[in-house]
């Protein structure tokens, strides 16, 4: 086997994702736009039925919706290359603008998030794989199968009755109280109850994983080996196991971002929670072009990106993947 | 056994006696009965249900629930224990339409790939990962606005072209083992088509390691429908299911009229449930070896 | 001129390694088959016997070379497309390892059946079922098997039933491929007589191939002998047995075991050089029928 250049096979990657993203821009150009709804209605809410024929030609020509889509898509496709996304049609503003502001909020539920359930499954997995099969084990995977059936949005409400409602003792929806934007302590009570939903929703799924990965593992015959030479449990499940399952816990892990970032779609607008989710589910529904197709090329780009990262890893643990097809091996001599 | 045994101490071992394996050893025989009420439940509830789910009884609404009202009434005064079992029908029916179209599509694709030269399978995978890397719920909401008013019919479609990706990953890869077995190879010999091959020949062999993953698109399909309706894209009001019912939550929240959230919401866990343990238990296990450790 | 039913001519295959490198598993192989011969293609393994067979069934695309059947050009994908359901039916292919050449989720009926399905043949016995049963009663199996699974059968039932199924299109032409080899001893005899008694009956020829010198030597009326992609000796089975011109042969001669163990114990093995094999010989015709490579030694 010649080894290939590094270099050459990440600037394919990197040509990959590109091509990717150029495609998705279409594909969510065109479907937004076959969606029927008119998007004057929310750039000038109610006024628009009061509007006459030519008033109503003269705005659609102001916002360029009266061109054929393929010449929409390429001015559009222009602009964007040059770092002009548009306005947005309901906010009236810089799409980069709306989205910036917006951006921090979801980045640290979801990033907090994503780091606490990384942490959480690793921990609960191994504590599961430990003492397999005894009672910690069958409770933790009862508890964690039941918890992983709740619909998010369910849990959600159910949480906002107990704590918020109940209780009081959680507020139930926004990012911060009116007027307290800056107060750190108030923003993170606000982030408590959305955070212990990411958390809950996906935290099973990995830890399931990494459970059943490392009782793979220790059932190899290495383990054997290791045990006869005299190391203790610990030893072998932590310094060799552990070790041997890490690179595929990342590689899911890197795909694990877009599920969780989109499950915090459906949180955010549950609790009002000013993010991302929020805004694309807006977007979506009220035609807000510009607004939407950043919103889908930005969290379309982070999946293919996490998509191509787990897919580097696999490579590195296991030099096969690079060929994504093995050889057909059927009479083959020496013959060269 | 001889006394001479007996006496220098060897003791009768009984001989095991290979007990046949019951049908039902080792099934989840709790969620599949539970599972089995609430289906029949759904189909047959026109039987047992005391009022009609859609009646509006305007001078009983948000009622807490009392002897008239089991569950009590939803804030249009329908009554919550009718509600149920009607609607469950709707979500249930919907979990199973949209999982058939979704295993339609992705055993198709799946094969089509599988089977297909190199570069068209690359090309396949890269749609399909373009397809992936729109946020599921904006997909959802732009088709649904494309289909027009929301349906059950339209709302099964949507959910179905959007969850086929995750199966066709994985027919993809067993046709791909599959398609060099000699059986295949046999059939191609005998001039067997694109279909035949793929119904006689591949789908018997690969379904029970998709089977798992149908199962669980089922509660996802199911999951999809509630959360749908509950963010008001999906259902109207007026078509019953679980997740519409819970549309109205909300509006409840504030009057503490928790029995409008808290009792469609554990049908529909329990549900999901079932099915849960009920897919897992389809799952290969690997854990039946003994333990190095 | 001879009934050629298959005529090989300078077929060559080889598979792509890696981008700059491929392997030839066959390099300018020529052979004929006659009508209602049994020819037999003996090779060790690694010699390229199943790619030969994979390409005479058009499974593989030869990389050069022609194949005619009945004078049909099928290496060429115009003809082949052109006579694609007479070639599909007339020539039959029986593999090594029926456990896999046999669809494990299919009855034996459907699988004996399946061919007549596809081509939408009416059965010569009325039903498929009909047919099915025939034709496993022909190769010595009873009708109590048709609801059987495969995986319920032996090596030895299930490569009957294999054969079963390309007896119910009437072949002209068996390949098969290494038929015996994943069999027990005692019933690789039967299946040998049994490729024998159906040859008799039925007037087909059959390319039979194998990887040693003894199944052949009661089976085929003329053998070929691969070594390494090439052919190196053709001969009618009595000379090559009682002749044999090249090295190889030779010693794949002697490598055969002799039921007696006085003359057993004397068994010389001669070993093959393979430093020896030239892979730029010729091949030339020193009796009648009976041709051996020469020349091109290193």
């Amino acid at each position: 086997m010649n080894r290939k250049n590094p270099y050459i096979d990440y600037g394919k990657k990197i040509l990959i994702f590109l091509l990717s993203v150029l495609i998705l821009s279409v594909v969510v150009f065109y479907v937004a736009r076959l969606a029927p709804g008119d998007p004057l209605v929310s750039y000038y809410g109610d006024r628009v039925e009061k509007m006459s024929m030519a008033e109503r030609q003269w705005a659609e020509e102001n916002l360029g919706l009266n061109d054929p889509i393929h010449v929409q898509y390429i001015r559009w496709l222009q602009n964007a290359l040059k770092g002009n996304f548009g306005i947005s049609f309901k906010y009236k503003t810089d799409v980069l603008e709306v989205i910036g502001g917006r951006l921090v909020n979801t980045l640290v539920l979801g990033g907090v998030g994503f780091v606490l359930i990384f942490v959480l499954a690793l921990g609960l997995g191994i504590l599961c794989a430990w003492h397999e099969e005894k009672w910690l084990d069958k409770l933790i995977c009862k508890v964690g199968t039941i918890i992983s059936c709740i619909p998010e949005f369910w849990l959600s409400l159910v949480l906002i009755l107990i704590f918020a409602i109940h209780l009081r003792w959680l507020p139930s929806s926004g990012a911060y109280s009116i007027g307290k934007a800056t107060d750190i302590p108030d923003r993170i009570l606000h982030l408590i109850l959305p955070m212990t939903i990411v958390v809950l929703n996906h935290l099973w799924y990995y830890a399931y994983m990494i459970r059943n990965k490392l009782l793979e593992e220790v059932r190899a015959e290495y383990v054997l080996l290791a045990k006869s030479k005299g190391l203790d449990k610990k030893s072998i499940l932590f310094r060799h196991c552990l070790r041997n399952i890490i690179p595929s816990y990342l590689s899911i892990m890197a795909i694990s971002v877009p599920h969780i970032l989109g499950g915090t779609y459906i949180i955010e607008t549950v609790f009002s929670y000013p993010g991302i989710g929020t805004l694309s589910y807006e977007s979506a529904r009220y035609q807000d072009y510009n607004l939407l197709m950043l919103l889908c090329i930005l969290s379309g780009a982070v999946v293919i990106l996490c998509n191509i990262i787990s897919q580097t890893i696999n490579e590195h643990i296991d030099p096969r993947m690079r060929e994504s097809e093995v050889i057909e091996t059927t009479e083959v001599t020496e013959i060269g | 056994m001889d006394d001479r045994f007996v006496q220098v101490g060897i003791r009768s071992i009984g001989v095991p006696t290979a007990k046949k394996a019951k049908w039902y050893e080792g099934k989840p025989l709790v969620s599949m009965a539970v599972l089995a009420v609430i289906l029949l439940g759904c189909l047959f509830c026109d039987l047992f249900i005391p009022k009609d789910p859609a009646y509006m009884d305007l001078y009983h609404a948000n009622t807490a629930p009392n002897a008239e009202f089991w569950f009590g009434t939803d804030t249009m005064g329908r009554d919550i224990f009718s509600m149920i079992w009607y609607g469950g029908r709707i979500s249930l029916f919907i979990g199973f339409f949209a999982t058939v179209i979704s295993t339609v599509i992705a055993i198709l694709f799946g094969a089509v790939s599988g089977l297909a030269p190199k570069w068209l399978d690359d090309l396949l995978m890269r749609l399909t990962e373009v397809f992936l890397s729109i946020p599921n719920l904006l997909l959802v909401i732009l088709l649904q606005a494309i289909l027009g008013k929301a349906n059950v019919l339209s709302i099964s479609f949507v959910i179905g072209i959007t969850g086929w990706t995750s199966i066709a990953k994985v027919v993809r890869t067993e046709v791909r083992q599959l398609r060099n077995s000699e059986y295949v190879i046999a059939a191609r010999c005998m001039g067997a088509g694109f279909f035949r091959i793929l119904w006689k020949h591949l789908t018997p062999n690969f379904i029970s390691s998709i089977m798992f993953m149908v199962v669980m698109n089922i509660r996802g399909a199911i999951v999809s429908e509630s959360t749908l309706s509950f963010l008001g894209i999906g259902l109207p009001l007026e078509i019953i299911s679980w997740g519409s019912m819970l549309s109205l939550s909300e509006k409840s929240m504030l009057s503490g009229a928790w029995w409008i959230i808290l009792i469609p919401g554990i049908f529909l866990v329990v549900t999901l449930l079932c099915i849960t343990n009920i897919g897992n238990h389809l799952r290969k296990n690997v854990n039946r070896r003994q333990s190095n450790l | 001129m001879d009934d050629l039913i298959l005529d090989v001519q300078h077929l060559t295959h080889q598979f792509p390694l890696t981008k700059n490198m491929v392997i030839k598993a066959v390099d300018d192989l020529s052979f004929q088959i006659r009508r209602g011969e049994i020819f037999g293609l003996v090779g060790e393994s690694g010699s390229g016997k199943s790619t030969v067979a994979r390409c005479v069934m058009n499974i593989y695309q030869p990389s050069s070379g022609r194949i005619f059947y009945n004078g049909i050009d099928v290496s060429d994908p115009k003809e082949f497309r052109k006579h694609k359901k007479m070639l599909q039916t007339s020539r039959q292919l029986i593999f090594q390892d029926s456990a896999s050449s046999l669809n494990g989720r299919m009855k034996v009926a459907d699988i004996i059946g399946e061919p007549m399905e596809i081509h939408h043949i009416k059965p010569n016995r009325g039903s498929v079922r009909a047919e099915a049963e025939f034709q496993l009663h022909s190769v010595g199996l009873d009708k109590s098997y048709l609801e059987k699974y495969p995986t319920e059968l032996s090596g030895g039932m299930r490569q009957r039933v294999a054969i079963a199924r390309a007896l119910s299109m009437e072949p002209e032409l068996l390949v098969a491929d290494e038929p015996i080899a994943s069999l027990d001893v005692s019933i690789q005899a039967q299946i040998i007589n049994l490729f024998k008694h159906l040859q008799a009956e039925h007037g087909f020829s059959i390319l039979f191939i194998a990887h040693d010198l003894s199944v052949v030597k009661y089976l085929c009326d003329r053998v070929g002998v691969l070594y390494r992609g090439k052919l190196v000796e053709v001969a009618p089975t009595k000379e090559l047995f009682s002749s044999p011109a090249h090295p190889y042969t030779k010693s794949l001669l002697s490598a055969i075991p002799v039921p007696d163990p006085r003359r057993e114990r004397a068994r010389v093995l001669q070993e093959f050089d393979p430093a020896l094999f030239g892979r730029d010989g010729e091949m030339v015709e020193i009796s009648h029928d009976h041709l051996v490579r020469k020349g091109g030694k290193r």
